[in-house]
């Protein structure tokens, strides 16, 4: 399913946090919002999951506009806290949220078993959570914004404080994800991991300073740093 | 919704804590106020001058549970300045020329009073006429306070302490995002409260029963009535706590916050429980116990213990507790549009 976001503005109090923002990304891309932190990349996830309302502009997954509980169902979300029940095992996590998206009995157990094993989790599935390391946290987190096989994947800072390795394992689950036709709107601050998207949104202050395939946004730059996009935007701002 | 509730159980299970606070807490605070208010062997002191009271009286004192202390004639006309010397002695008894007994008394106090009923019973010993036979329509004169009111105590507790621990739960749920996270899953609004309180009342159930059965068997607090309409009562009650606390945390940001709203939400409906006759309450302030939801609890639980009423009796409070517990799963429900308008 695409994304299509079109003069998104959201206002907290007095501050505009996200301005007049605009862009498309088609089905089966992967799409970084990128920016310094306070830059506004998680509350404009928030805005398209629906948590947050829009104060102007449209949200449209498809050809559907949101908010909508028909395509809540089909959207996976990993929030950029853990969101986790301290107090339930992983499998206890896992199983909660399988249920709520009704998957079907049959198949849970072995969906859950599935993810777990994807986020090398197996070992540690009755542990509760309150005893995981943040790592771990992480890595159950995500297990649980997949676990329903959604076709629109947000996730914020899924790889932040996950070691080098676990990381590569993790990006080749996206990139699998996205072979199997699955949208995907990853926040992150590693700009290592800009390579492997489609797309980049570049987001400064609220406002979408850059917004192209990563080739593209790459050729922009005379050192092929992401880096040099947002000191530009800070001079230009600097300068105004 | 029943994997909610499901899942309110597991998790609350596995916190200790908060079962302890469930189960044990009440026991523990019951026993507590069983000792404080139950029936004690207290035995007043009472100072005469023997050589001013006349013998008949000394021995009708004597046949009474009273400690008599020996004071000269001066002491007894300084009553005042002797009792504040002997904290020991809790009332001075003369027999002043011209006019009948004069007892003099160090404060207001259950001390006193004690002693005032066994010189009482003295006199009526030597003079049966003036005897005053008090009997009650319900209860008997040898109540003990915990008798009295022990009721207001079942009614507080099933009430305290699931709307801590389920306050406290759904700030947490919301200051951790797991609340966002459940909002992003295709559950109705409806049913995430639906859920909790379901969850939170299997542990009313099991509490209220633990507390009844330890208050009845154990303390041996007196009950006219039935236990199983106290089971309801206590049940409903809590039903109401967890929607309470669902409101509650709508306006708490933190756990500490909970605690910091408690002078505004559970005490003042302690003092409209039942502790204090509503009829003594000046300015007509009594009539706010109606807004209170302990209130409904606490006088269908009196209702039933001390007066022996049945369902047909008590049935406008339960629909009172009814009537509030569902005014805020309205409520509730429309709070929850914050995380999502659908
Ligand atoms: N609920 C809120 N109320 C008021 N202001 C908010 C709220 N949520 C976010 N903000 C403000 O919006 C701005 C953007 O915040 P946001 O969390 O979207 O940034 P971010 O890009 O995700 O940062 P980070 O990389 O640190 O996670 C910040 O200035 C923040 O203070
Ligand atoms: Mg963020």
């Amino acid at each position: 399913m695409d994304i299509q976001l079109s003069h998104v503005n959201k206002r907290f109090g007095d501050t505009a946090v996200i301005k007049d923002v605009s862009f498309t990304v088609a089905a089966g891309e992967i799409c970084c919002l990128l920016g310094p932190s306070g830059s506004g990349k998680t509350t404009l996830i928030r805005l398209m999951i629906g948590a947050l309302p829009a104060d102007s502009g449209t949200i449209q997954f498809g050809d559907t506009e949101m908010p909508n509980m028909a395509i809540l169902k089909r959207l996976g979300f990993m929030p950029q806290n853990d969101a986790l029940y301290e107090d339930l095992s992983a499998q206890g996590n896992l199983a909660f949220f399988g249920g709520l998206y009704h998957l079907p009995k049959r198949t849970r157990e072995a969906r859950i078993a599935e993810v777990l094993d994807m986020v090398e989790l197996t070992d540690h599935k009755r542990k509760l959570v309150k005893d995981f390391s943040g790592g771990m946290k992480k890595r159950l987190s995500l297990a649980i914004a997949i676990l329903h096989e959604p076709d629109i994947l947000f996730l914020d800072e899924p790889t932040a404080g996950i070691d080098p390795v676990l990381r590569r394992k993790i990006w080749a689950q996206f990139q699998s994800l996205k072979a199997q036709g699955t949208t995907i709107i990853v926040s992150t601050h590693v700009m290592d991991e800009v390579v492997e998207c489609d797309k980049g949104a570049l987001l400064y202050n609220g406002r979408l300073i850059e917004y192209d395939t990563v080739d593209r946004l790459l050729a922009k730059t005379d050192s092929g740093r992401i880096e040099d996009l947002f000191f530009a935007a800070s001079e230009s701002e600097a300068r105004s | 919704m029943i994997q909610l509730a499901k899942r309110v159980i597991r998790q609350t299970i596995n916190d200790k804590r908060s079962v302890m606070l469930i189960l044990v807490a009440p026991l523990l605070i019951l026993t507590l106020v069983y000792f404080l208010l139950g029936d004690s062997d207290y035995v007043a002191t009472v100072a005469i001058d023997p050589d001013a009271v006349p013998a008949p009286v000394i021995d009708a004192l004597e046949q009474q549970e009273l400690e008599l202390v020996d004071i000269t004639g001066d002491e007894a006309d300084q009553a005042l300045d002797y009792l504040q010397q002997h904290e020991d002695v809790d009332a001075v008894l003369r027999f002043p020329e011209n006019s009948g007994m004069d007892i003099t008394l160090y404060e207001p106090s259950t001390k006193g009073a004690t002693a005032i009923s066994e010189i009482q019973e003295a006199m009526a010993d030597i003079n049966p006429t003036a005897e005053a036979e008090v009997s009650y329509v319900y209860g008997t004169q040898d109540q003990t306070l915990f008798d009295s009111l022990g009721y207001v105590f079942l009614a507080l507790f099933s009430f305290f302490f699931v709307f801590i621990i389920s306050a406290m739960a759904l700030v947490r749920e919301r200051s951790r995002g797991t609340l966002e996270r459940l909002m992003m899953t295709p559950i109705r609004r409806g049913e995430v409260i639906a859920g909790y309180t379901l969850g939170y009342s299997v542990f009313a159930v099991i509490q209220a029963i633990i507390i009844v059965l330890y208050a009845v068997f154990v303390l041996q607090l007196s009950n006219e009535g039935n236990i199983f309409w106290i089971l309801l009562t206590m049940v409903l009650l809590a039903v109401t706590a967890v929607s309470f606390g669902a409101t509650i945390s709508i306006f708490a940001g933190s756990e500490l916050q909970v605690v910091q709203l408690i002078p505004f939400t559970i005490i003042p409906q302690v003092f409209f429980s039942g502790l204090i006759p509503l009829d003594l309450i000046p300015y007509h302030l009594g009539n706010l116990s109606y807004i209170m939801p302990i209130y409904y609890g606490a006088a269908a639980i009196k209702g039933i213990m001390v007066y022996g009423d049945g369902l047909s009796d008590i049935w406008g409070y339960l629909a009172g507790l009814t009537a509030y517990a569902l005014v805020l799963y309205v409520i509730n429900t429309q709070a929850l549009k914050k995380f999502r308008k659908l």
